[in-house]
């Protein structure tokens, strides 16, 4: 954050290019998900207890990967780039307990945590998990904040959503789906965060590419991941 | 406010101890076989209405069962009904009286045996009102959403209590004789969820009550002390073990004297259930009403009908006179038998209603009976856990 005193015309610009850019691949993202068998099952309420009980175990799996891909990017950026290595190391610290949440909901469904714990990734997971921390390995991997800006979007618009609707369809109580619900508020924040970054000043045109690029494979692999649930 | 989920009862059993035994054969396990005995027990039978009930007892009237027996088998048959095992429970709630034991808690003597895995344990003493205070605690964890899955019995092992030895020595009144020739044994359970059974109807609970009037109410039935009123350095604890017995401490008493206030300010606990829209007269359907004896069930009948006009026998359910008083299990008993004997369709509603005498506690449950949800997953994804 070495130029945010002197932000000009040509940033602001640039600023309002990549949001526009990351709004296209959003909705390409939601439109893709609306056709997610699991999700569709849950609009249509057609959604089972079986349905929610994988969708945790699946995420789950994933999600324990969660906080070391951002650490690992934190310890990728250089000194030019440490804003983004301070705001990588406080998300880190605060996601690195979210697996238990999904623990906590699957063991009140009824779930073992025995059998949760022995799980593996399926393919979309690996993928997903995979590239996460391939990308994170690179120097200064800026384009990281894509990744933050589906992860963390679905977080803040979806997860409570989902969480209400299974509610809704199964007669689940809040204890057993705090982890959908618990991402509305910190991911609100997080977004909140990741908007400031973005609108910074500090994302140079090539960063900008990277960033949406990675956005663009993250929502492919996250999509795939719940697609392939179980696989 | 959070949202909470709903709880089912998806799963019944009970468990009556050997074979039934009728009015003859009462003496041969219970003793009293003397002119004055024989006569009260006569007349104690004629108006409790029971005419057979089952003892843990054999024909000498040697004990063959530990009331934690009693509590597990009702349970293996409520979790068998429902198809699940006890590994699957992550609670269990226990009611009884007098658990075979002081120390420790009856339910962790009936968790030991029954085995599973780790699961919250409660042990709700008192006397038949317990049953659904365990009722409640167990509904209330699944609605949390603590738990996905609970068992809650009722069991009750009187019978030891009640043999001849126990009044030797000393001239036991009306008020010991009318218990010892009403209580027997047996258990019942039920298997509690946050999901209705897959493909079987399921008793969703409403809404489960309990209130005690102990403020304004003497003791009405007690043991381990001498009179109503328990005196510093005066209970079972406190005196040598053998006074306590030689003066009857140990025997199980009712003040039979009290018995009218107890129904009548149980009506008083239904009339307000009324005024107050927890029980809608209009859509209520069977109610089962545990009472001590026959005298009660009239008594009960007529005041429900002043509030339920359409209440007729049918909608009425009670197997004490065959399955007799079983206390904190006889509700369990009655529920599992009307379940099982295919008197509930979905839609239906039911009343449990359980008086006890202790110091006066009421309690009621409301259950409505739901059919297995439709075009849900094939049966292979309904297991009890993935």
């Amino acid at each position: 954050m070495t130029s945010n005193t002197t932000t000009g015309p040509l940033e602001a610009v640039g600023a309002a290019a990549l949001s526009d850019r990351l709004a296209e691949v959003w909705i390409e993202f939601e439109e893709r998900l609306a056709h997610v068998p699991i999700l569709r099952r849950l609009a249509d309420g057609a959604v089972t207890l079986d349905d929610y009980t994988r969708l945790l175990f699946n995420l789950r799996q994933q999600v324990v990967d969660g906080s070391p891909w951002i650490s690992r990017a934190a310890s990728s950026f250089d000194i030019d780039h440490f804003e983004l290595r301070a705001a990588a190391i406080r998300h880190a610290e605060e996601e690195h307990r979210d697996y238990l949440m999904i623990e906590r909901d699957y063991v009140a469904i009824g779930g073992s945590l025995d059998d949760l714990r022995r799980g593996r990734k399926n393919i979309g997971s690996e993928a997903l998990s995979g590239y996460m921390f391939h990308y994170a390995d690179q120097p200064n991997p800026v384009g990281l904040l894509g990744a933050m800006f589906i992860i963390e979007g679905l977080g803040a618009r979806r997860a409570a959503g989902w969480a209400a609707r299974f509610q809704e369809v199964l007669g689940l109580a809040d204890s057993q789906v705090h982890f959908m619900k618990y991402h509305q508020d910190a991911d609100a924040e997080h977004t909140g965060n990741l908007e400031a970054i973005l609108t910074s000043g500090m994302i140079d045109d090539a960063a900008a590419d990277e960033i949406v690029r990675c956005a663009q494979v993250v929502a492919r692999l996250y999509a795939l991941q719940l697609e392939e649930l179980d696989r | 406010m959070g949202t909470t989920a709903t709880a089912y009862l998806t799963g019944f059993g009970r468990y009556l101890p050997g074979d039934p035994v009728d009015n003859h054969g009462i003496a041969a396990r219970l003793g009293g076989d003397d002119a004055v005995t024989e006569r009260i027990r006569r007349r104690v039978l004629e108006s409790n209405g029971i005419r057979q009930r089952h003892y843990a007892l054999d024909e000498h009237g040697e004990p063959t069962e530990l009331n934690e027996e009693l509590a597990v088998k009702a349970l293996h048959a409520a979790l068998d009904d429902r198809g699940i095992a006890a590994s699957d429970l992550r609670m269990l709630a226990c009611a009884t009286t007098m658990g075979d034991v002081l120390v420790p808690g009856f339910a962790s003597m009936v968790h030991g045996r029954l085995g599973g895995g780790p699961m919250q344990l409660l042990s709700a003493s008192g006397v038949c009102a317990s049953s659904l205070a365990a009722l409640d605690a167990a509904v209330s964890k699944i609605r949390l959403g603590d738990h996905p899955r609970a068992a809650v019995v009722g069991s009750e092992l009187p019978s030891r209590s009640l043999r001849q030895r126990r009044f030797d020595g000393f001239r036991a009144g009306m008020d010991a004789h009318f218990l010892r020739w009403m209580l027997s044994d047996g258990a019942g359970a039920v298997v509690v969820e946050f999901q209705p059974h897959p493909v079987k109807p399921s008793l969703r609970v409403d809404w489960v009550r309990h209130v005690s009037l102990a403020h304004e109410h003497e003791v009405c039935m007690r043991a381990g002390m001498s009179g109503a009123e328990p005196i510093v350095g005066g209970t079972w604890q406190d005196v040598d073990i053998a006074d306590a017995e030689a003066s009857g401490m140990f025997v199980l008493r009712q003040d039979v004297g009290m018995l009218d206030e107890l129904a009548d300010a149980g009506i008083r606990q239904f009339e307000e259930l009324v005024d107050i829209g927890l029980v809608d007269v209009r859509h209520l359907d069977h109610v089962i009403c545990h009472y001590s004896t026959n005298v009660f069930r009239d008594v009960a009948f007529e005041a429900l009908r002043r509030r339920i006009p359409t209440l007729d026998t049918d909608r009425w359910f009670s197997n004490l006179e065959t399955r007799g008083n079983t206390g904190a299990a006889s509700i369990f008993i009655a529920l599992e038998e009307a379940w099982r004997t295919g008197r509930f369709t979905p839609g239906e509603t039911v009343l449990l209603a359980v008086p006890e005498s202790g110091r006066f506690s009421f309690a009621f449950a409301h259950l409505t009976v739901v059919a297995p949800p439709t075009g849900v997953a094939p049966p292979d994804q309904q297991g009890a856990s993935t």
